[in-house]
């Protein structure tokens, strides 16, 4: 096993609501997280078409 | 001790092409197969020992069920006059795996793997090899570029698979299979689920949903032999792929394709140590009320509280579920291996992250990984996951994580940046060499080495055997019996020492393992 594996590294704070202040409205919460320091990935999120996934369809497989 | 086994998986991508809104996928996925070599493509797979309608219950159905989207299109796909062996174009590659259009889809089927390491570096692997087949199909074609996507749904109703195999032993009665298997599959998606942006099938009001697993929305039955439709928690394919009388191949379907390396590992790794326990008549005593709608219920579960209905009507979670898994494992083979252990320790990591922050798992886990990238980007443009164009946005920001072209997916972009949280267990000289070397001490080792040094004389193949032409007379090599360590020992040490097939098919004789045919 590669030791790269068993090392821990600090995390960004979570976005995820884990349920704990008791607000029972659905779906997914307003981020609580600094942006990642991803410049690159986040131009790259932005030039992705609103519409790829409306435009994918695929077959059904198995 | 439990003797290691193989495993392996298969993984059916998404195809589209840009600017092509009509894509024919049957062809298209045809094509993008036959890119992988620059010669005229040569079927050579052997079908002979498929029937995917044989059920381990111990019956055969008369035909398997599609939905009523892939019933029409199948009238289509008739006119096609294309025979099914060019259809498929089946390649067996020398490092082991097969490639092939899985009628719809390109699939890459990782050869059999021992450990979990060689497991994470085959699929790895296949992850290139179809690039390389979109890119020179991207050429071909002149117009539009072909892009592959390693996930499972296209968020309208329509899902492919990442399916993983377990060799088993036959003895094992399939009901005690079933009744081990269901609150552990159930639950697994918790650390292993891939996410999703939105609900498929029924509740589809419930869009602003964020889910755990993208294939989630698609079980309905308990067990059968279909993975088209009404698919099955457990499967019961009987294609064991090895001695009938001795094994069975688990064909598990509920599982989601991973992007994280983790993901991959502990999901395979966790499931073969339960395999383990209910070797050893281990399995932790508990049944699921409802396990269909659990399974439904758990993904999108947007309070991350995750509860299930016992059978006998108490309440529990899937953390707690996935924990009593872990405590027999740990008591059962703690300490026996280094790969044993990660996946103890991993398993105790990924429950402990879920239990208070999820977000130590980025980069590990997929589903909280993509989460945090969707919430960070729609933190930054200011998004609502409350309105559907927004909320279209994320979907294709969904899709994307999944591309495997490492310029644009955004998984893949995480991967290659420095000073990330991503967690391989692979690195670059372990992927190029799965591109073409099999996993060691396995059959696949085998097939891959008589295609690289026999090849001319292979006349077909599948996963349980090799036909060979000698001069005209036709050699089969029977893999049945080589699923097993030893037996694969000394399959693979004779094909060393051989430098003719002749000389190969007098040293396996002895074994009795080879059948001729008239």
């Amino acid at each position: 096993m590669n030791q790269e594996m068993r090392d821990r590294v600090p995390r960004p704070k979570s976005p995820i609501d884990t349920g704990g202040d008791g607000n029972e409205e659905s779906g997914p919460r307003r981020p609580k997280v600094e942006r990642p320091n991803t410049d690159d990935l986040m131009r790259r999120m932005r030039k992705v078409d609103p519409d790829q996934a409306r435009r994918y369809r695929q077959r059904t497989g198995q | 001790m439990t003797e290691r086994r193989v495993c392996g998986l298969e993984t059916e991508y998404g195809i589209q092409v840009d600017g092509v809104d009509d894509l024919d996928v049957v062809t298209e996925s045809m094509e993008l197969i036959r890119c992988y070599s620059r010669e005229d493509f040569v079927a050579r797979w052997d079908y002979g020992l498929e029937n995917p309608r044989l059920d381990m219950r111990g019956f055969e159905v008369d035909e398997l069920l599609q939905d009523k989207d892939e019933t029409e299109h199948l009238q289509h796909d008739r006119l096609r006059k294309i025979p099914l062996k060019d259809l498929k174009s089946d390649l067996i590659l020398n490092n082991g795996a097969r490639l092939y259009n899985d009628h719809t889809h390109p699939e890459f089927s990782t050869a059999e793997c021992l450990s979990l390491t060689d497991l994470v570096a085959q699929d790895r692997a296949g992850e290139r090899i179809v690039l390389q087949c979109a890119r020179r199909r991207t050429e071909e074609r002149g117009r539009g570029t072909v892009r592959l996507y390693k996930n499972n749904t296209d968020f309208e109703g329509h899902s492919y698979g990442c399916h993983e195999n377990f060799l088993l032993p036959r003895a094992i009665p399939f009901a005690d299979v079933v009744s081990a298997l269901l609150p552990f599959l159930v639950t697994r998606q918790i650390y292993a689920g891939a996410g999703k942006v939105g609900v498929e099938v029924d509740h589809r009001h419930d869009q602003n949903v964020f889910q755990l697993a993208q294939r989630s929305d698609f079980f309905e039955v308990i067990a059968s032999v279909d993975t088209m439709t009404r698919r099955p928690l457990v499967n019961t394919r009987d294609e064991p792929h090895a001695d009938p009388a001795r094994y069975r191949r688990l064909h598990i379907i509920i599982g989601d394709a991973n992007m994280c390396e983790w993901a991959t590992a502990l999901k395979v790794g966790a499931l073969r140590l339960v395999l383990e326990l209910l070797e050893a008549g281990n399995i932790p005593p508990m049944e699921l009320a409802d396990p269909i709608g659990a399974v439904k219920f758990i993904s999108r579960d947007v309070h991350r509280r995750w509860q299930v209905e016992l059978a006998d009507r108490t309440s529990t979670t899937a953390l707690d579920v996935q924990a009593a898994y872990l405590a027999r494992a740990r008591a059962q083979v703690s300490g026996r291996d280094e790969e044993t252990d990660w996946v103890l320790d991993e398993w105790q990591v990924a429950l402990q992250s879920l239990a208070t922050d999820p977000m130590e798992l980025v980069g590990r886990c997929d589903w909280v990984t993509k989460k945090w990238l969707l919430d960070s980007f729609a933190d930054a443009e200011g998004l609502d996951w409350g309105r559907p164009e927004d909320r279209a946005w994320l979907q294709s920001q969904d899709l994307e994580y999944h591309n495997v072209d490492p310029q644009e997916g955004l998984y893949l972009m995480l991967e290659g940046m420095q000073d990330t949280s991503v967690v391989r267990l692979s690195d670059e000289m372990a992927v190029t060499a799965a591109l073409t070397t099999p996993p060691r001490g396995t059959r696949a080792w085998f097939r891959g080495h008589v295609l690289e040094k026999f090849g001319a004389q292979v006349r077909s193949l599948n996963w349980d055997s090799i036909e060979f032409d000698i001069d005209g007379a036709i050699r089969t090599v029977d893999l049945r019996s080589c699923v097993d360590v030893d037996t694969a020992a000394i399959f693979n040490t004779r094909l060393d020492q051989a430098a003719t097939v002749q000389d190969l098919l007098a040293a396996l004789t002895s074994l009795a393992t080879e059948k001729e045919t008239p």
